[in-house]
Protein backbone atom coordinates (compact mmCIF):
# COMPACT_ATOMS: atom_id res chain seq x y z
CA UNK A 1 0.00 0.00 0.00
CA UNK A 2 0.95 3.37 -0.78
CA UNK A 3 0.89 6.88 1.29
CA UNK A 4 0.22 10.20 -0.07
CA UNK A 5 -0.63 13.76 2.21
CA UNK A 6 -2.58 16.13 0.41
CA UNK A 7 -2.43 19.49 1.37
CA UNK A 8 -5.84 21.75 1.78
CA UNK A 9 -8.07 18.24 1.03
CA UNK A 10 -10.93 19.14 2.42
CA UNK A 11 -12.86 20.64 -0.63
CA UNK A 12 -12.19 21.28 -4.76
CA UNK A 13 -9.04 19.52 -6.35
CA UNK A 14 -7.83 18.37 -2.97
CA UNK A 15 -10.91 16.18 -1.82
CA UNK A 16 -11.45 15.31 -5.29
CA UNK A 17 -7.89 14.12 -6.06
CA UNK A 18 -8.18 12.48 -2.30
CA UNK A 19 -11.36 10.68 -3.49
CA UNK A 20 -9.65 8.91 -6.28
CA UNK A 21 -6.35 7.91 -4.03
CA UNK A 22 -8.70 6.58 -1.74
CA UNK A 23 -10.56 4.28 -4.00
CA UNK A 24 -7.65 2.60 -5.50
CA UNK A 25 -6.33 1.67 -1.82
CA UNK A 26 -3.66 4.52 -1.07
CA UNK A 27 -3.37 5.08 2.78
CA UNK A 28 -4.32 8.98 3.29
CA UNK A 29 -2.98 12.06 5.48
CA UNK A 30 -5.03 15.13 4.81
CA UNK A 31 -5.11 19.01 6.27
CA UNK A 32 -7.17 21.74 5.63
CA UNK A 33 -7.33 24.52 8.39
CA UNK A 34 -11.44 24.14 8.37
CA UNK A 35 -12.31 21.56 11.32
CA UNK A 36 -15.11 20.43 10.13
CA UNK A 37 -15.01 20.31 6.90
CA UNK A 38 -11.86 18.17 6.93
CA UNK A 39 -13.45 15.81 9.19
CA UNK A 40 -16.23 15.41 6.89
CA UNK A 41 -14.05 14.36 4.38
CA UNK A 42 -12.28 12.12 6.67
CA UNK A 43 -15.61 10.08 7.33
CA UNK A 44 -15.92 10.15 3.51
CA UNK A 45 -12.95 8.73 2.48
CA UNK A 46 -11.91 6.39 5.09
CA UNK A 47 -14.88 4.23 4.09
CA UNK A 48 -12.28 3.10 1.41
CA UNK A 49 -8.68 3.40 3.06
CA UNK A 50 -6.80 4.49 6.28
CA UNK A 51 -6.99 8.27 6.72
CA UNK A 52 -4.95 10.57 9.32
CA UNK A 53 -7.19 14.17 8.66
CA UNK A 54 -5.13 16.67 10.92
CA UNK A 55 -6.48 19.85 10.98
CA UNK A 56 -4.44 23.42 10.89
CA UNK A 57 -2.79 26.00 9.40
CA UNK A 58 -0.17 24.84 6.54
CA UNK A 59 2.00 28.12 7.16
CA UNK A 60 2.45 26.71 10.88
CA UNK A 61 5.84 24.48 11.94
CA UNK A 62 3.82 22.88 14.23
CA UNK A 63 1.55 21.98 12.40
CA UNK A 64 3.73 20.61 9.46
CA UNK A 65 5.18 18.78 12.74
CA UNK A 66 2.38 16.70 13.44
CA UNK A 67 1.80 16.02 9.34
CA UNK A 68 5.49 14.61 9.46
CA UNK A 69 4.74 12.29 12.47
CA UNK A 70 1.53 11.02 10.83
CA UNK A 71 3.72 9.97 8.01
CA UNK A 72 6.00 8.34 10.19
CA UNK A 73 3.31 6.60 11.49
CA UNK A 74 2.18 5.57 8.62
CA UNK A 75 5.35 3.98 7.33
CA UNK A 76 6.27 7.30 5.01
CA UNK A 77 5.27 9.11 1.93
CA UNK A 78 4.99 8.10 -1.39
CA UNK A 79 3.34 10.98 -2.97
CA UNK A 80 2.99 14.61 -1.43
CA UNK A 81 0.75 17.47 -2.86
CA UNK A 82 1.10 20.45 -2.06
CA UNK A 83 -2.02 21.93 -2.89
CA UNK A 84 -3.32 24.30 -0.26
CA UNK A 85 -2.94 27.63 -2.01
CA UNK A 86 -4.47 31.58 -0.94
CA UNK A 87 -6.03 32.93 -3.67
CA UNK A 88 -5.23 37.03 -2.27
CA UNK A 89 -8.00 39.66 -1.93
CA UNK A 90 -11.52 38.82 -4.25
CA UNK A 91 -11.87 40.67 -6.33
CA UNK A 92 -8.11 40.81 -6.81
CA UNK A 93 -6.61 44.15 -6.95
CA UNK A 94 -4.02 45.33 -9.67
CA UNK A 95 -0.37 45.36 -8.68
CA UNK A 96 -0.37 49.00 -8.10
CA UNK A 97 -3.10 49.29 -5.73
CA UNK A 98 -2.35 45.34 -3.97
CA UNK A 99 -1.97 45.30 -0.21
CA UNK A 100 1.57 44.18 0.50
CA UNK A 101 0.46 42.42 3.74
CA UNK A 102 -1.85 40.38 1.74
CA UNK A 103 0.91 39.78 -0.83
CA UNK A 104 2.86 38.47 1.96
CA UNK A 105 0.35 36.13 2.95
CA UNK A 106 -0.31 35.44 -0.48
CA UNK A 107 3.48 34.12 -1.15
CA UNK A 108 3.98 32.54 2.31
CA UNK A 109 1.15 30.45 1.46
CA UNK A 110 1.90 29.54 -2.02
CA UNK A 111 5.82 29.75 -2.52
CA UNK A 112 7.42 29.48 1.08
CA UNK A 113 4.89 26.65 2.61
CA UNK A 114 4.87 24.27 0.08
CA UNK A 115 8.64 24.37 0.53
CA UNK A 116 8.53 24.39 4.24
CA UNK A 117 6.12 21.10 3.93
CA UNK A 118 8.43 19.32 1.60
CA UNK A 119 11.39 20.43 4.18
CA UNK A 120 9.44 19.09 7.46
CA UNK A 121 8.62 15.83 5.01
CA UNK A 122 12.14 14.89 3.66
CA UNK A 123 13.20 12.39 5.78
CA UNK A 124 9.33 10.15 5.36
CA UNK A 125 9.84 10.34 1.49
CA UNK A 126 10.13 7.15 0.40
CA UNK A 127 12.22 5.89 -2.59
CA UNK A 128 11.39 7.15 -5.78
CA UNK A 129 8.04 9.08 -4.00
CA UNK A 130 6.74 12.09 -6.04
CA UNK A 131 6.12 15.20 -5.00
CA UNK A 132 3.04 17.58 -7.04
CA UNK A 133 2.75 21.67 -6.60
CA UNK A 134 0.03 22.38 -8.08
CA UNK A 135 0.45 25.43 -10.18
CA UNK A 136 -1.50 27.44 -12.41
CA UNK A 137 -1.62 28.86 -15.99
CA UNK A 138 -1.86 32.09 -14.14
CA UNK A 139 2.20 31.94 -13.12
CA UNK A 140 3.42 31.39 -16.78
CA UNK A 141 0.68 33.76 -18.83
CA UNK A 142 0.18 37.19 -17.54
CA UNK A 143 -3.43 37.39 -16.80
CA UNK A 144 -4.39 41.72 -15.49
CA UNK A 145 -5.59 41.35 -12.07
CA UNK A 146 -3.29 38.32 -11.57
CA UNK A 147 -0.04 40.11 -10.32
CA UNK A 148 0.16 38.41 -6.54
CA UNK A 149 -1.24 34.58 -7.08
CA UNK A 150 0.20 34.22 -10.79
CA UNK A 151 3.69 35.67 -9.57
CA UNK A 152 3.53 33.43 -6.39
CA UNK A 153 3.19 30.51 -8.59
CA UNK A 154 5.66 31.79 -10.88
CA UNK A 155 8.02 31.66 -8.04
CA UNK A 156 6.56 27.79 -7.08
CA UNK A 157 7.26 27.02 -10.62
CA UNK A 158 10.80 27.70 -10.30
CA UNK A 159 11.17 26.46 -7.26
CA UNK A 160 9.94 23.24 -8.12
CA UNK A 161 12.49 23.10 -11.15
CA UNK A 162 15.48 23.65 -9.26
CA UNK A 163 14.36 21.06 -6.18
CA UNK A 164 13.83 18.70 -9.56
CA UNK A 165 17.39 19.42 -10.46
CA UNK A 166 18.70 19.09 -7.04
CA UNK A 167 17.14 15.75 -6.31
CA UNK A 168 16.97 13.39 -8.77
CA UNK A 169 16.14 10.63 -6.93
CA UNK A 170 12.93 12.14 -6.28
CA UNK A 171 9.99 12.80 -9.03
CA UNK A 172 8.93 16.46 -8.73
CA UNK A 173 5.89 18.02 -11.00
CA UNK A 174 4.70 21.16 -10.83
CA UNK A 175 1.26 20.99 -12.46
CA UNK A 176 -0.99 23.19 -13.79
CA UNK A 177 -4.47 21.63 -13.26
CA UNK A 178 -6.57 23.77 -15.84
CA UNK A 179 -9.69 25.80 -14.98
CA UNK A 180 -11.73 24.06 -12.52
CA UNK A 181 -15.01 24.99 -10.81
CA UNK A 182 -13.38 25.55 -7.12
CA UNK A 183 -14.50 28.19 -4.87
CA UNK A 184 -10.66 29.66 -5.06
CA UNK A 185 -12.12 29.91 -8.87
CA UNK A 186 -15.58 31.63 -8.10
CA UNK A 187 -13.16 34.46 -5.53
CA UNK A 188 -11.30 35.15 -8.86
CA UNK A 189 -14.57 35.68 -10.42
CA UNK A 190 -16.75 36.96 -8.20
CA UNK A 191 -19.77 38.30 -10.37
CA UNK A 192 -19.53 35.33 -12.84
CA UNK A 193 -21.42 32.38 -13.47
CA UNK A 194 -18.32 29.59 -13.32
CA UNK A 195 -20.91 26.34 -14.02
CA UNK A 196 -19.72 26.08 -17.25
CA UNK A 197 -16.02 25.46 -16.56
CA UNK A 198 -14.81 21.55 -15.65
CA UNK A 199 -15.10 19.92 -12.31
CA UNK A 200 -12.23 19.65 -10.43
CA UNK A 201 -12.93 15.76 -10.70
CA UNK A 202 -11.64 15.79 -14.74
CA UNK A 203 -8.26 16.81 -13.24
CA UNK A 204 -7.71 14.43 -11.01
CA UNK A 205 -6.95 11.55 -14.09
CA UNK A 206 -3.96 13.55 -15.27
CA UNK A 207 -2.77 13.93 -11.73
CA UNK A 208 -3.07 10.16 -11.50
CA UNK A 209 -1.43 9.62 -14.40
CA UNK A 210 1.63 11.43 -13.06
CA UNK A 211 1.81 9.99 -9.67
CA UNK A 212 1.66 6.91 -10.48
CA UNK A 213 3.56 6.69 -14.10
CA UNK A 214 7.24 6.83 -14.49
CA UNK A 215 7.41 10.91 -16.25
CA UNK A 216 10.41 12.39 -15.43
CA UNK A 217 10.25 15.63 -13.59
CA UNK A 218 8.92 18.70 -14.99
CA UNK A 219 6.04 21.00 -15.82
CA UNK A 220 2.81 19.28 -16.89
CA UNK A 221 -0.92 20.10 -18.14
CA UNK A 222 -3.14 17.87 -15.93
CA UNK A 223 -6.08 18.06 -18.99
CA UNK A 224 -3.06 17.43 -21.50
CA UNK A 225 -1.77 14.13 -20.03
CA UNK A 226 -4.97 12.50 -20.36
CA UNK A 227 -6.09 14.36 -23.67
CA UNK A 228 -3.00 13.39 -25.99
CA UNK A 229 -1.48 10.44 -26.12
CA UNK A 230 1.46 9.70 -24.54
CA UNK B 1 41.32 -14.55 18.74
CA UNK B 2 42.13 -11.32 19.36
CA UNK B 3 38.72 -9.26 19.22
CA UNK B 4 39.69 -5.89 18.73
CA UNK B 5 40.52 -4.92 15.50
CA UNK B 6 42.85 -1.99 14.63
CA UNK B 7 44.39 -1.40 11.32
CA UNK B 8 47.79 0.75 11.11
CA UNK B 9 46.62 2.67 8.18
CA UNK B 10 45.11 6.28 7.73
CA UNK B 11 44.22 8.60 5.22
CA UNK B 12 41.97 10.91 4.97
CA UNK B 13 38.96 10.58 2.17
CA UNK B 14 37.77 13.27 0.30
CA UNK B 15 34.35 13.87 -0.06
CA UNK B 16 34.41 13.90 -3.99
CA UNK B 17 35.34 10.69 -3.98
CA UNK B 18 32.42 9.28 -1.76
CA UNK B 19 30.36 7.78 -4.33
CA UNK B 20 26.99 9.35 -3.43
CA UNK B 21 24.55 7.91 -5.70
CA UNK B 22 24.31 4.51 -7.59
CA UNK B 23 26.33 4.53 -10.80
CA UNK B 24 23.05 4.41 -13.02
CA UNK B 25 22.54 8.20 -11.77
CA UNK B 26 26.04 8.38 -13.38
CA UNK B 27 25.34 7.21 -16.79
CA UNK B 28 26.58 4.15 -16.09
CA UNK B 29 25.54 0.47 -16.13
CA UNK B 30 26.45 -1.51 -13.12
CA UNK B 31 29.26 -3.36 -14.77
CA UNK B 32 30.81 -0.03 -16.01
CA UNK B 33 32.32 1.26 -12.74
CA UNK B 34 35.76 1.28 -12.51
CA UNK B 35 38.18 -1.46 -11.26
CA UNK B 36 41.53 -1.52 -10.23
CA UNK B 37 43.96 -4.57 -10.48
CA UNK B 38 46.30 -4.96 -8.05
CA UNK B 39 49.37 -8.33 -7.96
CA UNK B 40 50.48 -8.09 -4.32
CA UNK B 41 53.31 -10.80 -5.75
CA UNK B 42 55.17 -7.84 -7.94
CA UNK B 43 52.91 -4.87 -6.61
CA UNK B 44 51.84 -4.22 -10.12
CA UNK B 45 49.00 -1.59 -10.80
CA UNK B 46 46.23 -2.02 -13.47
CA UNK B 47 43.30 0.22 -14.22
CA UNK B 48 40.14 -1.35 -16.10
CA UNK B 49 36.28 -1.20 -16.17
CA UNK B 50 34.84 -4.01 -14.32
CA UNK B 51 33.18 -5.27 -17.60
CA UNK B 52 36.48 -5.91 -18.60
CA UNK B 53 36.94 -8.63 -15.47
CA UNK B 54 37.62 -12.14 -17.22
CA UNK B 55 40.34 -10.58 -19.10
CA UNK B 56 42.04 -10.64 -16.27
CA UNK B 57 40.66 -14.07 -14.75
CA UNK B 58 42.41 -17.65 -16.12
CA UNK B 59 40.08 -21.06 -16.65
CA UNK B 60 39.84 -22.75 -13.28
CA UNK B 61 39.68 -20.03 -11.11
CA UNK B 62 36.72 -20.08 -8.67
CA UNK B 63 34.80 -16.91 -7.53
CA UNK B 64 32.55 -16.91 -4.71
CA UNK B 65 30.08 -14.97 -4.21
CA UNK B 66 27.38 -14.39 -1.32
CA UNK B 67 24.46 -14.75 -2.46
CA UNK B 68 22.32 -12.99 0.27
CA UNK B 69 19.55 -10.97 -0.22
CA UNK B 70 19.18 -7.62 1.19
CA UNK B 71 16.08 -6.55 3.44
CA UNK B 72 14.46 -3.25 3.73
CA UNK B 73 15.64 -2.58 7.40
CA UNK B 74 15.16 0.42 8.12
CA UNK B 75 12.13 1.63 9.59
CA UNK B 76 10.63 4.73 10.66
CA UNK B 77 9.81 5.34 14.19
CA UNK B 78 8.38 7.20 16.95
CA UNK B 79 9.24 7.50 20.07
CA UNK B 80 6.70 7.57 23.43
CA UNK B 81 7.65 11.61 23.24
CA UNK B 82 6.59 11.91 19.71
CA UNK B 83 10.60 12.38 18.63
CA UNK B 84 11.16 10.63 14.90
CA UNK B 85 13.97 8.08 14.59
CA UNK B 86 15.03 5.60 12.32
CA UNK B 87 15.22 2.05 13.50
CA UNK B 88 17.68 0.04 11.75
CA UNK B 89 17.01 -3.73 11.77
CA UNK B 90 20.52 -5.37 12.01
CA UNK B 91 20.60 -8.81 12.61
CA UNK B 92 17.33 -11.07 13.54
CA UNK B 93 18.30 -13.21 16.52
CA UNK B 94 15.73 -15.25 17.64
CA UNK B 95 12.12 -15.26 17.42
CA UNK B 96 11.08 -11.76 18.08
CA UNK B 97 14.52 -10.67 18.99
CA UNK B 98 16.81 -8.59 16.82
CA UNK B 99 19.71 -6.50 17.12
CA UNK B 100 19.02 -2.60 16.27
CA UNK B 101 20.78 0.48 15.32
CA UNK B 102 18.83 3.62 16.63
CA UNK B 103 19.02 6.93 14.64
CA UNK B 104 17.95 10.34 14.26
CA UNK B 105 16.97 12.52 11.66
CA UNK B 106 18.77 15.80 11.41
CA UNK B 107 17.18 18.90 10.28
CA UNK B 108 18.95 18.36 6.84
CA UNK B 109 17.87 15.06 6.20
CA UNK B 110 21.06 13.42 7.35
CA UNK B 111 20.96 10.54 10.37
CA UNK B 112 23.56 10.05 13.20
CA UNK B 113 23.11 7.30 15.92
CA UNK B 114 20.93 8.18 18.63
CA UNK B 115 22.67 8.96 21.74
CA UNK B 116 19.39 9.29 24.05
CA UNK B 117 17.60 5.68 23.61
CA UNK B 118 17.03 3.64 27.33
CA UNK B 119 16.06 0.75 28.32
CA UNK B 120 12.26 -0.06 28.08
CA UNK B 121 11.45 2.42 25.49
CA UNK B 122 8.75 1.46 23.09
CA UNK B 123 9.14 2.97 19.69
CA UNK B 124 5.44 2.89 17.65
CA UNK B 125 6.48 1.74 14.15
CA UNK B 126 4.62 1.92 10.87
CA UNK B 127 1.21 0.15 10.60
CA UNK B 128 0.81 -0.66 14.02
CA UNK B 129 4.47 -2.32 14.55
CA UNK B 130 6.31 -1.77 17.79
CA UNK B 131 9.58 -2.54 19.26
CA UNK B 132 10.57 -2.68 22.44
CA UNK B 133 14.78 -1.85 23.45
CA UNK B 134 15.32 -4.51 25.93
CA UNK B 135 19.26 -3.69 26.52
CA UNK B 136 22.59 -2.65 25.16
CA UNK B 137 23.39 -5.60 22.66
CA UNK B 138 26.41 -7.92 24.59
CA UNK B 139 28.09 -10.20 21.85
CA UNK B 140 28.62 -13.70 22.79
CA UNK B 141 31.54 -14.06 20.69
CA UNK B 142 33.83 -13.95 23.57
CA UNK B 143 32.38 -15.09 26.83
CA UNK B 144 34.95 -13.79 28.51
CA UNK B 145 34.40 -10.04 27.03
CA UNK B 146 31.11 -9.10 27.76
CA UNK B 147 31.47 -5.70 26.82
CA UNK B 148 27.86 -3.70 25.89
CA UNK B 149 27.71 -2.27 22.43
CA UNK B 150 27.93 1.29 21.87
CA UNK B 151 25.55 1.26 18.96
CA UNK B 152 23.51 -2.13 18.71
CA UNK B 153 20.44 -2.49 20.99
CA UNK B 154 18.70 -6.39 21.71
CA UNK B 155 15.06 -5.35 20.83
CA UNK B 156 12.00 -7.56 20.55
CA UNK B 157 10.04 -6.24 17.40
CA UNK B 158 6.01 -7.21 17.00
CA UNK B 159 5.03 -6.55 13.40
CA UNK B 160 0.85 -7.42 12.48
CA UNK B 161 2.08 -9.21 9.44
CA UNK B 162 4.65 -11.56 8.17
CA UNK B 163 8.06 -10.08 8.08
CA UNK B 164 9.08 -10.24 4.51
CA UNK B 165 5.73 -8.63 3.72
CA UNK B 166 5.85 -6.10 6.72
CA UNK B 167 9.17 -5.00 5.96
CA UNK B 168 8.53 -4.65 2.19
CA UNK B 169 5.24 -2.50 2.69
CA UNK B 170 7.08 -0.32 4.89
CA UNK B 171 10.55 -0.73 5.00
CA UNK B 172 13.05 1.09 3.48
CA UNK B 173 16.89 0.50 2.66
CA UNK B 174 19.36 1.22 4.92
CA UNK B 175 21.02 4.36 3.72
CA UNK B 176 24.06 6.31 5.31
CA UNK B 177 24.78 10.28 4.84
CA UNK B 178 26.95 9.99 1.97
CA UNK B 179 24.44 8.83 -0.07
CA UNK B 180 22.28 12.08 -1.10
CA UNK B 181 18.58 9.77 -1.49
CA UNK B 182 16.64 7.46 -0.99
CA UNK B 183 17.03 4.85 -3.57
CA UNK B 184 14.69 1.78 -4.19
CA UNK B 185 15.89 -1.95 -2.89
CA UNK B 186 16.58 -2.81 -6.33
CA UNK B 187 19.34 -0.63 -6.56
CA UNK B 188 20.42 -2.56 -2.89
CA UNK B 189 20.20 -6.15 -4.48
CA UNK B 190 23.37 -7.77 -6.78
CA UNK B 191 21.62 -9.62 -10.13
CA UNK B 192 22.21 -13.01 -8.41
CA UNK B 193 20.57 -12.55 -4.84
CA UNK B 194 18.77 -15.56 -3.45
CA UNK B 195 17.73 -15.41 0.16
CA UNK B 196 16.42 -12.48 2.28
CA UNK B 197 18.21 -11.68 5.20
CA UNK B 198 21.14 -8.98 4.96
CA UNK B 199 20.39 -5.77 6.23
CA UNK B 200 22.87 -3.78 3.85
CA UNK B 201 24.21 -4.99 0.28
CA UNK B 202 26.94 -7.48 0.29
CA UNK B 203 28.37 -4.64 -1.88
CA UNK B 204 31.48 -6.17 -3.76
CA UNK B 205 28.75 -8.17 -5.88
CA UNK B 206 27.07 -5.06 -6.93
CA UNK B 207 28.98 -4.54 -10.61
CA UNK B 208 27.77 -8.44 -11.81
CA UNK B 209 25.54 -8.51 -14.39
CA UNK B 210 23.33 -11.35 -16.36
CA UNK B 211 25.85 -11.00 -19.43
CA UNK B 212 28.97 -10.57 -17.27
CA UNK B 213 28.06 -13.95 -15.58
CA UNK B 214 27.84 -15.57 -18.41
CA UNK B 215 30.94 -14.57 -20.33
CA UNK B 216 32.98 -15.69 -16.82
CA UNK B 217 31.59 -18.94 -17.61
CA UNK B 218 32.19 -18.88 -21.02
CA UNK B 219 35.64 -18.48 -20.01
CA UNK B 220 35.86 -21.41 -17.90
CA UNK B 221 35.77 -19.57 -14.53
CA UNK B 222 33.56 -20.95 -11.99
CA UNK B 223 31.00 -19.35 -9.74
CA UNK B 224 30.24 -20.76 -6.39
CA UNK B 225 27.85 -19.54 -4.48
CA UNK B 226 27.64 -19.10 -0.38
CA UNK B 227 25.43 -17.20 1.94
CA UNK B 228 26.45 -14.28 4.91
CA UNK B 229 23.41 -12.28 6.10
CA UNK B 230 25.32 -8.86 6.59
CA UNK B 231 24.06 -6.73 9.72
CA UNK B 232 24.79 -2.83 10.33
CA UNK B 233 28.32 -1.66 8.76
CA UNK B 234 28.79 0.86 11.31
CA UNK B 235 29.85 0.42 14.18
CA UNK B 236 32.29 2.16 16.35
CA UNK B 237 36.39 1.50 16.29
CA UNK B 238 36.88 -1.00 19.01
CA UNK B 239 34.01 -2.53 19.46
CA UNK B 240 33.83 -5.92 19.66
CA UNK B 241 32.29 -8.15 16.76
CA UNK B 242 29.07 -9.52 16.30
CA UNK B 243 27.94 -12.91 15.04
CA UNK B 244 26.50 -13.62 11.35
CA UNK B 245 24.71 -16.13 10.04
CA UNK B 246 26.20 -18.00 7.12
CA UNK B 247 25.06 -21.49 4.82
CA UNK B 248 28.11 -22.79 2.63
CA UNK B 249 26.76 -25.67 0.07
CA UNK B 250 28.84 -28.94 0.12
CA UNK B 251 29.17 -28.37 -3.93
CA UNK B 252 30.73 -24.64 -2.90
CA UNK B 253 33.72 -26.39 -0.94
CA UNK B 254 33.88 -29.03 -3.24
CA UNK B 255 35.14 -26.38 -6.06
CA UNK B 256 36.75 -24.48 -3.35
CA UNK B 257 38.64 -27.10 -2.72
CA UNK B 258 39.25 -28.32 -5.93
CA UNK B 259 40.66 -24.76 -6.92
CA UNK B 260 42.73 -24.68 -4.45
CA UNK B 261 44.67 -27.85 -4.78
CA UNK B 262 45.43 -27.51 -8.66
CA UNK B 263 47.03 -24.19 -7.61
CA UNK B 264 44.04 -21.78 -9.03
CA UNK B 265 42.73 -19.08 -7.71
CA UNK B 266 39.89 -18.81 -5.11
CA UNK B 267 38.76 -15.10 -5.50
CA UNK B 268 36.11 -13.71 -2.69
CA UNK B 269 33.55 -11.39 -4.01
CA UNK B 270 33.25 -8.91 -0.85
CA UNK B 271 34.88 -9.65 2.74
CA UNK B 272 31.57 -11.25 3.78
CA UNK B 273 32.84 -14.19 1.74
CA UNK B 274 36.26 -14.19 3.24
CA UNK B 275 34.73 -14.07 6.58
CA UNK B 276 32.41 -16.93 6.18
CA UNK B 277 35.04 -19.59 4.19
CA UNK B 278 37.76 -18.88 6.77
CA UNK B 279 34.99 -19.68 9.27
CA UNK B 280 34.52 -23.44 7.26
CA UNK B 281 38.12 -23.97 6.93
CA UNK B 282 40.33 -26.56 8.80
CA UNK B 283 43.98 -25.55 9.92
CA UNK B 284 45.47 -26.92 6.77
CA UNK B 285 42.95 -24.91 4.61
CA UNK B 286 40.52 -27.09 3.26
CA UNK B 287 36.80 -25.88 3.66
CA UNK B 288 33.75 -27.71 4.50
CA UNK B 289 29.90 -27.46 4.48
CA UNK B 290 28.06 -25.60 7.01
CA UNK B 291 26.22 -23.18 8.28
CA UNK B 292 25.63 -21.42 11.96
CA UNK B 293 26.78 -18.46 13.39
CA UNK B 294 29.95 -16.81 12.81
CA UNK B 295 32.03 -14.84 14.89
CA UNK B 296 35.54 -14.92 12.45
CA UNK B 297 37.67 -11.51 13.01
CA UNK B 298 39.89 -11.36 10.44
CA UNK B 299 42.66 -8.85 11.98
CA UNK B 300 45.32 -7.27 10.10
CA UNK B 301 48.17 -10.33 11.48
CA UNK B 302 45.75 -13.14 10.64
CA UNK B 303 46.74 -15.79 7.82
CA UNK B 304 43.95 -16.86 5.40
CA UNK B 305 44.28 -20.15 4.76
CA UNK B 306 40.88 -20.07 1.86
CA UNK B 307 41.61 -17.51 -0.78
CA UNK B 308 44.56 -15.92 -2.61
CA UNK B 309 42.23 -13.05 -4.12
CA UNK B 310 39.62 -10.78 -3.16
CA UNK B 311 37.30 -8.94 -5.06
CA UNK B 312 36.28 -6.10 -3.02
CA UNK B 313 34.94 -2.16 -2.72
CA UNK B 314 36.97 0.25 -1.46
CA UNK B 315 37.06 1.45 2.23
CA UNK B 316 36.96 3.80 4.24
CA UNK B 317 39.50 4.79 6.64
CA UNK B 318 39.57 2.89 9.65
CA UNK B 319 37.21 0.37 8.55
CA UNK B 320 37.70 -2.93 10.17
CA UNK B 321 37.78 -4.61 6.43
CA UNK B 322 41.24 -2.64 5.69
CA UNK B 323 42.61 -5.56 8.12
CA UNK B 324 41.08 -8.19 5.70
CA UNK B 325 42.36 -6.77 3.19
CA UNK B 326 45.76 -6.11 4.49
CA UNK B 327 45.99 -10.28 5.89
CA UNK B 328 45.32 -11.33 2.33
CA UNK B 329 47.83 -8.86 0.70
CA UNK B 330 50.27 -6.70 3.40
CA UNK B 331 49.82 -3.37 4.74
CA UNK B 332 52.59 -1.73 2.30
CA UNK B 333 50.72 -3.42 -0.84
CA UNK B 334 47.19 -1.84 -0.10
CA UNK B 335 48.77 1.44 0.82
CA UNK B 336 50.46 1.32 -2.31
CA UNK B 337 47.18 0.66 -4.08
CA UNK B 338 44.96 2.63 -2.22
CA UNK B 339 47.46 5.71 -3.07
CA UNK B 340 46.54 5.04 -6.77
CA UNK B 341 43.60 4.86 -6.12
CA UNK B 342 42.93 8.01 -4.20
CA UNK B 343 45.24 9.79 -7.03
CA UNK B 344 43.22 8.18 -9.97
CA UNK B 345 39.69 9.65 -8.04
CA UNK B 346 38.43 6.21 -7.21
CA UNK B 347 35.01 6.16 -5.85
CA UNK B 348 34.05 4.83 -2.53
CA UNK B 349 31.63 2.87 -0.19
CA UNK B 350 28.94 0.64 -2.36
CA UNK B 351 27.83 2.37 -5.15
CA UNK B 352 31.50 2.95 -6.22
CA UNK B 353 34.95 1.50 -7.75
CA UNK B 354 36.02 -2.22 -7.29
CA UNK B 355 39.42 -3.27 -6.18
CA UNK B 356 40.66 -6.80 -7.66
CA UNK B 357 43.17 -8.16 -5.52
CA UNK B 358 45.13 -10.55 -6.55
CA UNK B 359 48.85 -12.65 -6.21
Amino acid sequence: MKNALITGASRGLGLALARQLAKDGWGLIIDARGERSLEQARLELSGFTNVIAIPGDITTGSHREDLSKAAVQMGGIDALVNNASYLGPSPQPALLDYPLDVLEDVYLTNVITPLAVIQTLRATLRPEACILNITSDAGVEAYEGWGGYGSSKAALEQLSAILAKENPALRIYWVDPGDMQTQMLQEAFPDEDITDRPLPEESVPGLMALIEGGKPSGRYNANALVKSPG
Amino acid sequence: MTLLVTSDFEFSLPAELEASEPPEARGLRRDQVRLMISNYSNDQIRHARFHDLPEFLNEGDVIVINTSRTRNSALMALRADGTPLELHLSTHQTADYWTVELRSIQPDGKSKHFEDACEGDVLSLPGEGKAVLKGPYISDCDPDLKQPSQTLWLAELNFPIRLDDYLSRFGFPIRYNYVKERWPLSYYQTVYATESGSAEMPSAGRPFTHELLSRLESKGIQVAPLILHTGVSNLETHEPPYKEFYQVSSLTAQMVNGARSSGRRVIAVGTTVVRTLETVAEVDGKVHAGEGWTCKVITAQYKLRTVNALLTGMHEPQATHLAILQSLAGLDHIKLAYSEALHHGYLWHEFGDLHLIMP
